[in-house]
């Protein structure tokens, strides 16, 4: 045996040790280095090839280059060997998938919001507009206009708060009907959600600050059939498929014939009283009351220039706090204007 | 309004059960508000004392002999002392049913009671409106009636709800009209006849002038020989139920056939009365006492009625006690007016005064429902034992309403639904409208009593009410295109929606507030802008004011609420502009943060800036410009104008820490506005296509005079390295001991790049020098070593 056949066999001894004894990957580098690298002692036989006489060169060569080879292959067995024992420690490892996630940080919009949303969203589809206007508004928009002169009884019913002789916070979103109509000839399709006031004591059921949605749809043809498939498509689309809705007769000086609108009390599912105990959205009617509507009077018609005898259409205006305390099964609705984080958060 | 079923079925037969009379109402117009449920009461008929003894071994019990009808008399004992011997009563009999208790046969002291007297308690009537003891009865009471059932006392009681367009159903009589149309059903209605009628003798009619034209009709009458005793039980028990408290024979009839009818009426004490009646404006400063006892002064305003010397009534509201009916009182005049009702509206409410009379007449009652009130009283007193003389009336006369003519097509227009005419005619008939038939027409008259009906669409909503509205069929409409634009709520709703994905929660806070918000901004040693607008007629000192701006409310929110919210709130500020009322729609979001450790850097001012950048990017399209300050209730050194495509667009900063201070706030609020109307319309951004070529970049750092801006110091390099600067940021900024006093550094980041080749090292770095010479020229930069 040569003395490099020598050497070389013990470095192969040696490194196999040192291999096999390695417990990771940087101790692998190391070992590639130290024996394989540009200073590593394989390198260094290398070099002492050229001090050898030319006829035993080849066979230098091929022996180096054989142990190399034998090397390499150790050392990527031995990187395979560690990678699987690592797999194998992170695959024996669990967590506990129960535990409480970590809450995301999103924003929402207000409850209040959301149903204006769901609600103009549903008249968008079907090619409403949607229309906002001013809440500080002239007594005509709110009343003359709208077929309420000065001393007559319904205005009782609008108790409003006022800013100067003439002026006042609008009591309903019904002055966008009129300056829409104003604005634009018929035919006119819109949706105006807005914020409202009323002088109306607080309480569990009362805010003298609201939101009103309210629609309106003239045009020829126009009749109170249409004004029920609407109102109905709304309310199943917000409160389900199965929800019933009921027309009672009322008196609202701006519509003729008008009606209240009722919907099937989402919390009894109109049972009213089940197991003799009275529902405590309801009251136990089984009904629960969204707002009025009717046929839009031949006298509002006429103060706008619409042609009464052309045309027709219908309006109806709903509370979206109300509708929110059935929707939202809401104990009291004075939780939608303190607005506390944990009400906002449950309801986003 | 209480309605007693048992009195409705005076004049109409109805069905037993009380909840399907309230859902037939409700489906008419009418919605019931409480059903009150009569307690189950049994076994009580009427008895007369036919002999009433003292107790063997009790003084203070008595034992009467009642005749009940069949069989021998009733030995019962009673504690009451106002029995006596003759008298009509009610006995409870052995194994009668009352709301308390039931009666069994009991030995009272030695004597067995066969039964027990009754007081208005034990039918569950108010027992403080009915007399002390056993409650009397009308002689003409049967022996062994049941009393439940003449007196109705086990039907229940409506609460109805009436609308302000039906005076004319704010009345027994009138809900008994509706209910009798509905069902189809006849309605037995009192007679209009007055028993008055065709006395003539002259000197007893009273005269009566009007002398306003708020008075449309007034009939009076003079009664003789009335009593103002205790009105017969079978009235008093009906008054009772109907929430009315009996008090004497006069007062009685007076609310009775206002009830029933829905003409209130007015009776004075004939003797009480100085000559003719005058219906006149009050004087300014004239002064009445009225019937409550309260004296109060009037206005010309008010429609009072006097004769020549005293104010004996405030028209259609109350009367003056000058002419109250007293017991002493022998002969009245009974007064049933039609009053304007916009002016019995207005006094009613000047004088803070309402009553039963007041609620009907400032509907506008219709004018024939003088006669018939006044005819209905005639026959009550006249059973009464009163002496009626001839009615005389004054003012406009009752005429029918002139035809209406109602095309048949318009019906179906209207409610998408075609009712034949024959079933129209019908509905309209039930209601006592005329009805005759034109071609494809009617010509319907409207009755007397409904002064709501007068054009076909009133017709229509008769007809639509009647035949019921759960007849019209659901569908559809065609809804044809239209020109109205939907821009402000898209605009709105982007905002909103934009700042929710920035991890901002809405809230909605009130618009309206009292003095404590200004108190805070006085506390903070701040003036305000401007005088808050103020609201005329608030309901609280809370609500004195309108809001100027969101930001009070929403410190008032985060003071509430430390935790680590991030809000927003879109909503409508006002502001005086001149003597026009200015409202704006504005969008405020921020939130609270911890004061940074360096009094010149501010992390959270920037994370506030990138959010609105952010945003307005979203909902315009546009890129943002941030100008140092001075913003009313903002920190001076730390707030900043924003303006969109060159327009001012809001504002943004650290709030005044002086004002967060006064909310009660213990760290720095960040808060930015954007004026939602400014906002210029949106423009789709523009794609810009990269570079191919590789880019390299610069990092310089320069020591500028703090005052400079740093985005003076970015347009400067990137007009210096145009066109290779592809894009120019500072970022980062040092004030402190390792630069000169005054002066600061700042880092810049220059990416440079070529659209045609590879930039080279050359290129990039000759750029840089042109650049810091630039600098050095506009700022007098000094490179930081």
């Amino acid at each position: 045996m040569t003395d490099l056949a020598e050497s070389l066999e013990r470095l192969r001894q040696r490194f196999s040790a040192q291999a096999e004894a390695a417990i990771d990957e940087r101790e692998l580098d190391s070992l590639r280095v130290r024996y394989l690298g540009r200073q590593g002692e394989v390198t260094q036989l290398r070099r002492g090839i050229g001090t050898l006489p030319p006829d035993q060169r080849r066979d230098a060569g091929k022996a180096i280059n054989d142990v190399v080879a034998v090397m390499e292959g150790r050392l990527a067995a031995a990187s395979a060997a560690l990678q699987a024992r690592s797999f194998e420690t992170e695959l024996a490892s669990s967590i506990d998938v129960t535990f409480p996630a970590r809450k995301a940080r999103l924003g929402s919009v207000h409850p209040v919001r959301q149903i204006i949303e769901r609600t103009c969203d549903y008249f968008m589809r079907h090619g409403f507009a949607v229309v906002l206007g001013p809440e500080a508004e002239p007594e005509y928009y709110n009343f003359d206009a709208l077929n309420i002169p000065a001393d007559h009884p319904a205005r009782e019913n609008f108790d409003s708060f006022w800013l100067s002789d003439g002026l006042l916070l609008r009591p309903h979103t019904s002055p966008i009907q009129v300056r829409t109509m104003q604005r634009y000839p018929p035919p006119v399709a819109i949706v105006a959600p807005g914020k409202c006031y009323r002088r109306d004591a607080t309480d569990a059921r009362h805010l003298f600050q609201f939101h009103q949605v309210e629609g309106l749809l003239v045009a020829e043809g126009i009749h109170f059939g249409h004004l029920k498939g609407m109102l109905e498509g709304l309310c199943r689309e917000l409160f389900g498929r199965r929800q019933k809705v009921r027309f009672r007769p009322s008196y609202f000086p701006f519509t003729e014939p008008s009606a209240e609108v009722d919907t099937t009390c989402p919390k009894c599912s109109g049972a009213g009283a089940p197991q003799g105990t009275r529902c405590g959205m309801c009251g136990g009617s089984g009904w629960i009351e969204l707002g009025g509507a009717g046929m839009v009077h031949p006298n509002v018609l006429r103060e706008v220039q619409y042609d009464p005898e052309t045309y027709s259409g219908w309006a109806f205006g709903f509370g979206a706090e109300r509708l929110g305390l059935a929707l939202y099964d809401v104990d009291d609705i004075r939780r939608f204007v303190t607005s506390d984080p944990d009400f906002l958060v449950a309801l986003s | 309004m209480r309605v007693p079923i048992s009195w409705l079925r005076v004049f109409v037969a109805l069905p037993r059960d009380s909840s399907e009379i309230a859902s037939r109402l409700a489906m008419l117009g009418f919605p019931v508000e409480e059903i009150e449920r009569r307690p189950r009461i049994s076994g009580v008929v009427g008895g007369r004392i036919v002999e009433l003894g003292k107790h063997p071994n009790a003084d203070r019990l008595a034992i009467a002999r009642v005749e009940v009808g069949a069989g021998e008399p009733l030995t019962i004992a009673t504690a009451a002392t106002n029995v006596a011997a003759g008298q009509s009563i009610a006995v409870a009999t052995i194994g009668a049913q009352l709301p308390a208790l039931r009666i069994e046969r009991r030995s009272m002291r030695g004597v067995v009671s066969e039964g027990m007297l009754i007081s208005a308690d034990e039918l569950a009537l108010p027992a403080e409106w009915f007399e002390d003891g056993i409650l009397q009865f009308d002689s003409g009471m049967v022996p062994g009636s049941d009393v439940v059932n003449l007196f109705g006392l086990a039907d229940d009681v409506l609460e109805v709800e009436i609308t302000a367009n039906r005076p004319d159903a704010l009345s027994i009589l009138g809900l008994a009209r509706e209910l009798a149309s509905s069902y189809g059903v006849a309605l037995d209605a009192p007679s209009a006849r007055n028993p008055g009628e065709g006395d003539e003798a002259a000197g007893e009619r009273p005269n009566v002038v009007l002398d306003s034209p708020d008075c449309r009709r007034f009939v009076v009458q003079r009664f003789n020989g009335v009593v103002a005793g205790t009105a017969p039980a079978w009235m008093r028990v009906r008054l009772a139920l109907a929430g009315q408290r009996p008090i004497n024979t006069l007062v009685d009839v007076s609310n009775y056939v206002m009830l029933e009818t829905g003409q209130p009426l007015h009776f004075y004490d004939a003797a009480a009365i100085h000559g003719s009646l005058r219906v006149r404006d009050a004087r300014d400063g004239e002064r009445v006492v009225t019937l409550d006892g309260v004296e109060r002064a009037l206005t010309a305003q008010a429609l009072v009625i006097a004769d020549e010397r005293q104010t004996l009534c405030l028209a259609g509201i109350m009367g003056a006690s000058v002419a109250e009916v007293a017991p002493s009182t022998n002969s009245i005049l009974v007064e049933a007016a039609n009053f304007n009702g916009a002016r019995v509206r207005r006094t009613s409410k000047a004088l803070a005064l309402r009553s039963e009379a007041s609620t009907r007449h400032e509907k506008s009652l219709p004018l024939a429902l003088t006669d018939f009130g006044a005819s209905r009283a005639a026959q009550l007193l006249t059973e009464l034992g009163a002496t009626a003389f001839a009615p005389r009336d004054y003012g406009a006369r009752v005429a029918p309403a002139s035809p209406i003519v109602l095309r048949l097509g318009e019906v179906a227009r209207v409610l998408g639904l075609t009712i034949p005419r024959e079933r129209i005619t019908e509905h309209l008939r039930a209601l006592g409208c005329t009805v005759e038939a034109a071609d494809e027409a009617l010509s319907v008259t409207p009755p007397l009593w409904r002064r709501d009906v007068s054009a076909p669409i009133d017709l229509i909503e008769e007809i639509a009410r009647i035949e019921g509205y759960e007849r019209i069929e659901a569908s559809m409409p065609p809804v044809p295109a239209h020109g109205v634009s939907s821009d402000a709520f898209d605009l709105d709703r982007r905002t909103a929606q934009t700042l929710a994905a920035l991890g901002y929660r809405e809230v909605i806070t009130l618009s309206l507030h009292g003095r404590r918000r200004s108190d805070r901004v006085a506390r903070a040693g701040l003036t305000p802008e401007a005088e808050p607008i103020e609201v005329l007629n608030p309901l609280s000192e809370e609500q004195r004011f309108l809001r100027a701006s969101l930001l009070p409310g929403l410190l008032e929110y985060l003071s509430a609420h430390p935790g680590n919210e991030r809000i927003f709130e879109i909503g409508q500020i006002f502001s005086r502009d001149g003597s026009e009322l200015r409202e704006r729609t504005v969008a405020t979001f921020g939130f609270a943060a911890d004061a940074a450790a360096d009094s010149w850097r501010d992390d959270a001012f920037l994370q506030l800036k990138g959010d609105c950048e952010a945003l307005v990017r979203r909902v315009t399209g546009h890129g943002l410009t941030v100008q140092a300050a001075t913003v009313f209730g903002m920190h001076p050194g730390k707030s900043a104008t924003l303006s969109i495509a060159d327009a001012q667009a809001g504002s943004l900063g650290c709030v005044d820490p002086r004002l967060s201070n006064a909310f009660e706030l213990a760290r720095n609020v960040y808060l930015c506005t954007l004026d939602l109307g400014a906002l210029p319309p949106y423009q789709p951004p523009r794609y810009r296509v990269p570079s191919k070529f590789p880019s390299t970049y610069r990092d310089l750092a320069i020591v500028v005079d703090i005052g400079v801006a740093a985005a003076a110091v970015e347009a400067t390099v990137a007009r210096g390295l145009a066109p290779l600067g592809t894009a120019v940021s500072a970022f980062d900024e040092y004030r402190g001991a390792q630069v000169p006093a005054g002066r600061k550094s700042l880092a810049l980041r220059m990416t440079l790049q070529r659209f045609d080749a590879t930039i080279t090292d050359e290129e990039a770095d000759a750029a840089v020098a042109a650049v810091v010479r630039a600098l050095e020229e506009e700022f007098g930069a000094t490179l930081r070593a």
